[in-house]
């Protein structure tokens, strides 16, 4: 089989001839992603190693409710990778800000791996969707079969299906409960045992088991023959023909997916990927790279109802905290903390009596300084001292060299090679806080 | 220039005339270049002085702003953590120093005035008065509302519900009082109310 086969004269991809049609399978073969230009495009734009095989890298693009057969889509290598991108995004977030109050950091954790910000991350990548999925489509293209209009969004749960107990009696949803029972953005999720979590939405296709009966030689490219044991299920030789025709039967129901969604999941799912084939160091540094660079900025404020300019807005984690009562979380915190009482303190002011003053408040604790704000009002300086000194406190991080997150201490963490030995980083045991302010 | 009716001079005239209410005498203007350029001639700030010139040292004069909350307080740092040490050191050794990270109380004077006059609190409530609380409560929870009751007892309001509830009853006679009034707000009223709420939610989260 030659490198070129499936590309004409002009390099466009050209679907495979009448031997070996695709047309009746759901999702495009593996073998086609060695010929895709966009996949080979993508691939090298996101400078992936060569032990990320193209094919996975098709099979990562296949969402559930394109091919519903798990071993062509991308569901498990979804969960894998989802677990990996929350495991070093608390990890981060844990030793680096280890005062972040629960809210804040399923806030914080929502912001940099969250459905929203994935979706982007992949429309940041390049990735186009196919219009409708299918064996004849181009590998490169994000497959998934859009959810009709009118119908439920498909992650809405119904009462009974979420993975917390009696859910059907409204109970109210505490943060103590967000921990134990929800997923790691705080938010509810289903239950593994309802049949939901794993494969979500699903499409069935008559033509299921039609799929294993043509059989093709192993990818010979230069790119597929240095993966060995590394490779998951990946090639229809390697597929038991049994399991599919017997053992996975798919659910009846045609489901769709949302856009975003189905993007989510392929990030997900090649995260998954990378950590199968190169391994935990490269999967670190892609998580660096790609997620841990990006900079948490707020939603833009109305300008109706700002009373200061919009280039004081808070930036990083600092956006994430909305006090209501800062001034009375600020003296139990220093009554917890066997501080003086706080004292609001008025540092400067200008123009008093007219229509726009400006007050300079500082929030003092004995004779230390714990917050300043300024404001139109002395109310509203106090009120915003008080906020920024419990920031202050909530954002308190470890010195630069005094940080060691336990995914860095492993062996082989710190250098590019996975297989080579040594080089984790010493083991620091992070900060432990007594929690946040319970009033 | 020769010719009198040449369009410069035509484009001049009622200039001339009308100049009668202002003085002929050549005036200076206020903007001259000499003029704001001494106005510009400022001290430079102290510590842009060479203080020490033999040798190299660090200008550290930055504009002034709001200070960043991902700098911890002093006061904030955990026990153990190094920027305690270096921070003391720091403010004891450097001339330039910033919060103060002691904690006497000496030099109170240079503290900036609090704004309202700092409260101590008392405790002066025994457990008769915290009976006589309760009785007065169960009297007439209508009249004895958590602001007479802390008025009467001159303690905070916030202690009064620790020692005794509200009726369900009279909670809704309050609600619906405050309804009925509600009511009566007109389309400004209300709005300007929403508003303030909206901005109050602003600054919690410090936009």
């Amino acid at each position: 089989m030659g490198a070129f086969e499936g590309i004409d004269k002009l390099g466009r991809y050209q679907p495979p001839t009448e031997s070996c049609r695709h047309d009746h399978i759901p999702s495009p073969h593996p073998e086609a992603a060695v010929h895709s230009p966009k996949l080979a495009a993508l691939h090298a734009r996101l400078s992936l190693p060569e032990r990320l095989p193209l094919q996975t890298l098709a099979r990562s693009l296949v969402d559930v409710s394109a091919d519903s057969d798990p071993a062509f889509n991308n569901s498990s290598l979804a969960i894998l990778g989802s677990d990996i991108l929350g495991y070093y995004t608390s990890e981060f977030l844990l030793c680096h800000y280890p005062r972040l109050p629960m809210v804040v950091l399923f806030a914080a954790q929502s912001a940099y791996v969250g459905p929203k910000t994935l979706a982007a991350l992949s429309q940041e990548w390049g990735v186009e969707a196919a219009a409708c999925p299918g064996g004849e489509v181009d590998p490169g293209l994000l497959q998934f079969t859009q959810v009709d209009p009118g119908a439920p969004p498909p992650d809405m749960l119904k009462p009974g299906t979420t993975s917390r107990p009696n859910d059907d009696r409204h109970y109210r949803r505490g943060l103590s409960s967000r921990i134990v029972y929800d997923d790691q953005f705080g938010d509810m999720k289903a239950n593994p045992d309802s049949g939901i979590a794993i494969t979500g939405s699903s499409t069935s296709f008559p033509s299921s088991p039609s799929r294993s009966q043509p059989t093709f030689p192993p990818p010979s490219s230069s790119l597929s023959s240095t993966l060995t044991s590394h490779r998951p299920n990946l090639g229809p030789d390697r597929q038991p023909t049994a399991s599919r025709t017997t053992a996975y039967a798919p659910p009846p129901s045609r489901n769709g997916t949302t856009h975003e969604r189905a993007r989510q999941t392929f990030v997900r799912a090649l995260c998954g990927a990378l950590y199968l084939h190169c391994g935990k160091p490269y999967t670190r540094s892609f998580f660096r790279a790609h997620i841990l660079s990006r900079s948490l900025r707020p939603s833009t404020p109305s300008p109706a109802t700002s009373s200061l300019p919009s280039s004081s807005a808070p930036q990083g984690l600092a956006s994430l905290f909305a006090f209501t009562q800062p001034t009375r979380d600020l003296s139990r915190l220093c009554a917890r903390e066997g501080f003086e009482p706080p004292v609001a303190r008025l540092i400067s002011e200008t123009g008093r009596a007219s229509r726009h003053p400006v007050f300079v408040v500082g929030v003092y604790s004995g004779r230390d300084k714990l917050g300043e704000g300024a404001g139109s009002s002395l109310d509203e300086a106090r009120f915003r001292a008080a906020a920024n000194a419990l920031r202050g406190w909530y954002l308190y991080t470890p010195g630069e060299g005094e940080v060691s997150m336990p995914s860095e201490t492993e062996i082989g963490a710190g250098g590019g090679n996975g297989r080579e030995r040594g080089g984790g980083k010493k083991y620091i045991p992070p900060f432990i806080d007594p929690g946040e302010v319970v009033v | 220039m020769t010719c009198p009716f040449s369009p410069l001079s035509l484009a001049r005239q009622p200039f001339f005339k009308s100049s009668g209410f202002s003085s002929r005498t050549c005036r200076r203007q206020e903007s001259t270049a000499r003029r704001l350029r001494q106005r510009l001639r400022i001290k430079p700030e102290p510590s842009f002085a060479e203080t020490i010139p033999t040798q190299d040292h660090i200008i550290y004069n930055p504009p002034s702003s709001a200070p960043s909350v991902y700098h911890t307080p002093f006061k904030f740092l955990p026990q153990n953590d190094k920027r305690r040490q270096r921070l003391a050191a720091a403010t004891t050794s450097s001339p330039f120093a910033f919060s103060a990270p002691t904690s006497d109380n000496s030099t109170s004077s240079t503290l900036p005035p609090p704004l309202r006059a700092p409260v101590q609190k008392r405790y002066h409530l025994t457990s008769a008065d915290f009976d006589e609380i309760r009785r007065l409560r169960i009297e007439d929870p209508l009249k004895w509302s958590n602001i007479a009751l802390a008025k009467k007892f001159q303690c905070s309001t916030v202690l009064i519900p620790m020692i005794c509830s509200v009726p369900k009853e009279v909670k809704q006679i309050r609600e619906k009082e405050l309804e009925d009034i509600k009511q009566k707000w007109g389309p400004k009223k209300r709005a300007a109310r929403e508003d303030r709420a909206r901005r109050r939610e602003r600054w919690g989260r410090d936009e």
